[in-house]
């Protein structure tokens, strides 16, 4: 009978608990699939080197999860909670011990726990097996032949986080249900949180609220004073800004509205009481939305930015794609396919002293390398175009710098001589060929050919190592394909999490709300005329914290100025997807909220 | 019938809303005695205080000041596990929204105090077996709340109150939301408990017919009691007529009670 009574709720709610399960299905398989993916990168970083950088992105990523899992966690079980405490105010009158109603209430959660973080692991599980290898492709531009998308340890690790998690829920639903009076379990929260206009106190507040945001920015701006201090002041700046913002201007807002003619007309009242009535449980989750909000969004944002930084890097690492010595006739020929926007051939030949190079073959044909104008460009906020110098004989002969590094040899010293001096050089001629494609990204397969005919065997290893930006866009994809992918994927999942805590949030206040959208329809109001109410509502719930989180990003991208080439650049695309799903969501929490609000049956006008 | 009393209340105030905000005193000191198988009303306005008396009796609620007695138990202060107790054996409650989980069959909810308890459901099997002849709920008793009709389920919440053999019963406006044939069979079952089994009942109601079913009615308003009226020897249709009469006078303006 315990079991039934912790259970009694499922059946007759079956949707309300399929949105709690769901959510708790997604939050677990997506820390599951992050951790599979960080065991089989920590595997592969002691296989092979360089990938540090991925290793250490997987960690950072793994504590941002844990700690919005954590609040994820907090709010669906406040959901829980308030689905639930009517049957426990019966229970409660009808006199079970606050043991047993503890026993429980702690029952059910861990139950529901254990569930969905099982099922999140198995769902997790598929995933990664499905898409495990194509991931692990992008991060580190590599085909894993033994890529596990089982991994015990994170099996272990979500499963030992989630139960741990829900351990601490279930404690926490015990405690404020054991404190809650039974009248008010009975009846929900129908204790209206009445907004006051507190000037003073309310001014203290925005002033206070904005002069911590405002520290807070400044900080992220000039972080490089702070040095490692300035994430941790920024956030809890950050942080207790918002609070106090929201809580003040929210209040202040709501009950200037009223007072409107706007008020006044059809249920606009209403709607704005129905806002107020909660006003204060709002305000927090509100400001912890928005910082969600910005770490989310900057989390895509910054990622972005680390992949267009790869064509950037690439654009301007070197005058040429490739520099080949004495390449076959095949090679050669393999090159006619690419689309070239410039290529040359050198002669050269090495003693054990030195390498020498003809002063005329580069008057003639004059060597190209990366001119500083793109940098310039950037310096004075523009978009960076790569744009390229020709050096002739003369130039290289003072500085043999850019041949330095098509030689890839740093040790030989390289010398630009007279045809006269050239031809007394007793050595082999040997054979420069260097080309640049017009778009590395384009031509790569062509390339990779190129290389595979060269180096049947050992492509892999040899790859990295060809002189040019080949080899720099193939490091900068794994370096920054990984943030870029890594900023995706914590994104979208911070994303999913926070516009869950807000829905259900939002939802939690539902079930408590029904009565009065019944009243309403009783006395006449239109079903069309709630829906709209409804939606203004919920509206005003997304938009605010994504307003300030928006404004959070921008000003948190500064930290990212010294990393990144141009963090601003092409800013709106993560901005685009992020608001095209935060509107999905925000549909989704309209129509659930709808279906448990509004009267199954319409009395109309 | 001994005159022991069940429910002893005296000089119960009750103050709503925090100090320093706006506060109202919805019970002005209240004091009466419910005796040993009695059947007791309260009778009042929308808003007299009936809801805020009976949530203190029930300890649902505490009293601003003044102290409460059950069955020779202080009620008032009582906390955690003595409360749990108190309410498990000491009271049984009717709501006017009956309260039964959708989700048990009825005799599961009639049960439940007793699963509460730990006691097993074939131990209480024959009780309700009983309670469920006297409430003519026999038929219905492996049916879910929802497939039954009002008046059903506060029979199937009456018999719930009314398992663990409780000192007193308390029902909320119990027949608040019956039409009146159903008002007329929960009543006239509740009387016979009342009768057959000694248990004392304090209804609270707003409606006379209701009220005429009570030996003794208590009038109370704005949060004072003011009237009593005894049913004595007279018969039913006859009390019914002297409360019609009684609001009358004890109003001034009958057309405050729609009946
Ligand atoms: N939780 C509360 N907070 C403030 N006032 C309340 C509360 N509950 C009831 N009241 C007020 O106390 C008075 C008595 O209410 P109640 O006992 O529910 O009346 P009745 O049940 O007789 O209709 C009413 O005026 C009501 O507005
Ligand atoms: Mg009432």
């Amino acid at each position: 009978m315990l079991g039934k009574l912790a259970f009694t709720g499922i059946k007759s709610r079956l949707r309300d608990y399929l949105v709690l399960f769901t959510g708790l299905i997604i939050s677990s398989a997506v820390f599951y699939m992050f951790e599979t993916l960080a065991t089989n990168s920590s595997f592969l970083s002691s296989s092979t080197n360089g990938m540090d950088s991925a290793s250490f992105i997987f960690q950072f990523g793994s504590v941002l999860l844990t700690i919005i899992s954590l609040v994820y966690i907090f709010y669906a079980n406040s959901f829980l909670l308030s689905m639930r405490q009517h049957d426990y105010g019966i229970f409660m009158m009808l006199g079970a011990k606050p043991a047993k109603i503890g026993r429980l209430i702690l029952t059910e959660t861990l139950v529901i726990g254990f569930l969905s973080s099982m099922v999140g692991i198995i769902f997790g599980g598929i995933l990664t097996a499905s898409l495990g290898n194509y991931l692990m492709e992008k991060i580190v531009q590599m085909d894993l032949p033994n890529f596990q998308a089982l991994s015990v340890k994170a099996v272990v690790l979500t499963l030992a986080l989630y139960l741990i998690l829900f351990v601490v829920a279930g404690l926490i639903n015990r405690r404020k249900l054991i404190k809650t009076p039974v009248l008010e379990l009975l009846k929900g929260d129908s204790q209206p949180n009445r907004p006051k206009l507190k000037p003073v106190n309310q001014t203290i507040q925005i002033v206070l609220g904005l002069g911590l945001l405002a520290f807070g920015y400044y900080v992220m701006k000039h972080f490089v004073d702070f040095q490692l201090a300035s994430i941790p002041i920024a956030l809890v700046t950050i942080v207790f800004g918002s609070y106090f913002l929201f809580n003040a201007v929210f209040v202040w807002l709501v009950v200037l509205l009223k007072k409107t003619r706007w008020a006044q007309q059809g249920i606009n009242n209403f709607t704005l009481s129905q806002l107020s009535f909660r006003i204060r449980n709002y305000t927090k989750i509100l400001a912890t939305v928005s910082i969600l909000f910005a770490l989310a969004l900057g989390a895509i944002t910054v990622g972005m930015g680390f992949g267009n930084e790869a064509d950037l890097f690439t654009q301007g690492s070197s005058g040429y794609t490739m520099a080949l010595k004495n390449p076959s006739q095949a090679v050669k020929k393999q090159t006619n396919d690419l689309k070239l926007a410039r290529k040359s051939s050198y002669s050269f030949k090495a003693t054990k002293k030195a390498v020498y190079y003809e002063k005329d073959e580069f008057d003639r044909q004059p060597l190209q390398d990366v001119s500083d104008k793109w940098m310039k460009a950037i310096s004075k906020g523009k978009k960076p175009v790569a744009s390229y110098d020709s050096r002739d004989g003369k130039t290289l002969q003072k500085n043999p710098g850019s041949l330095y590094y098509l030689q890839g040899d740093f040790e030989q010293e390289i010398k630009v001589v007279s045809a006269q001096k050239y031809a007394e050089i007793q050595a082999p001629q040997q054979e420069l060929f260097v080309f640049r494609v017009k778009d590395i990204k384009q031509s790569k397969e062509k390339l990779d050919q190129i290389v595979k005919t060269i180096y049947p065997k050992t492509f892999q290893q040899q790859r990295a190592n060809i002189p040019g930006g080949y080899s720099s866009y193939l490091s900068g994809l794994e370096a920054f394909g990984g943030f870029e992918f890594m900023g995706f994927f914590l994104g979208i999942a911070f994303l999913a999490m926070l516009a869950s805590c807000l829905m259900f949030k939002i939802l939690s206040g539902a079930n408590s709300d029904k009565h009065r959208y019944e009243m309403l329809n009783k006395l006449g109001v239109r079903k069309q005329v709630l829906r709209r109410s409804i939606s203004r509502e919920i509206i005003i719930l997304y938009a605010l914290p994504g307003i300030l989180g928006t404004i959070h990003v921008l000003f948190g991208l500064q930290l990212f100025k010294t990393l990144l080439i141009a963090p601003y650049q092409g800013i709106w695309l993560p901005f685009l997807i992020f608001v095209v799903l935060y509107l999905i969501y925000y549909w989704i929490t309209v129509k659930l909220y709808q279906k448990i609000v509004l009267p199954a049956v319409e009395i109309d006008k | 019938m001994d005159n022991q009393a069940i429910v002893s209340a005296k000089n119960i105030k009750k103050i709503y809303g925090r100090k320093g905000e706006k506060q109202y005193e919805a019970l002005k000191g209240v004091s009466f005695d419910v005796h040993a198988g009695e059947f007791v009303g309260i009778m009042g306005a929308s808003g007299s205080g009936k809801t805020t008396l009976l949530n203190i009796l029930t300890t649902l609620d505490q009293p601003s000041e003044g102290t409460v007695e059950i069955d020779g138990q202080n009620i008032t202060g009582l906390k955690g596990n003595d409360v749990a107790d108190f309410r498990a054996k000491k009271i049984g409650f009717i709501f006017q929204d009956f309260n039964l989980l959708e989700n048990l069959t009825n005799s599961e909810n009639i049960a439940l105090p007793m699963s509460l308890q730990n006691v097993p459901m074939a131990k209480v099997q024959p009780q309700i077996k009983r309670l469920a002849e006297q409430l003519s709920i026999t038929g219905i008793l492996d049916k879910y709340p929802n497939e039954i009709s009002g008046g059903q389920k506060q029979r199937v919440a009456a018999a719930r109150a009314l398992i663990s053999q409780p000192a007193i019963l308390f029902g909320d406006e119990p027949t608040g939301a019956l039409d009146s044939s159903s008002t007329t069979d929960l009543l006239e079952m509740l009387t016979t408990v009342n009768q057959e089994q000694n248990v004392p009942i304090l209804m609270v109601t707003h409606d006379p017919l209701s009220a005429s079913y009570c030996q003794r009615i208590l009038f109370i308003q704005d949060g004072q009691i003011g009237q009593e009226l005894k049913r004595g020897n007279q018969s039913r249709q006859e009390f019914y007529q002297q409360i019609i009469d009684d609001l009358g006078a004890f109003q001034g303006q009958e057309a405050k009670y729609k009946c």
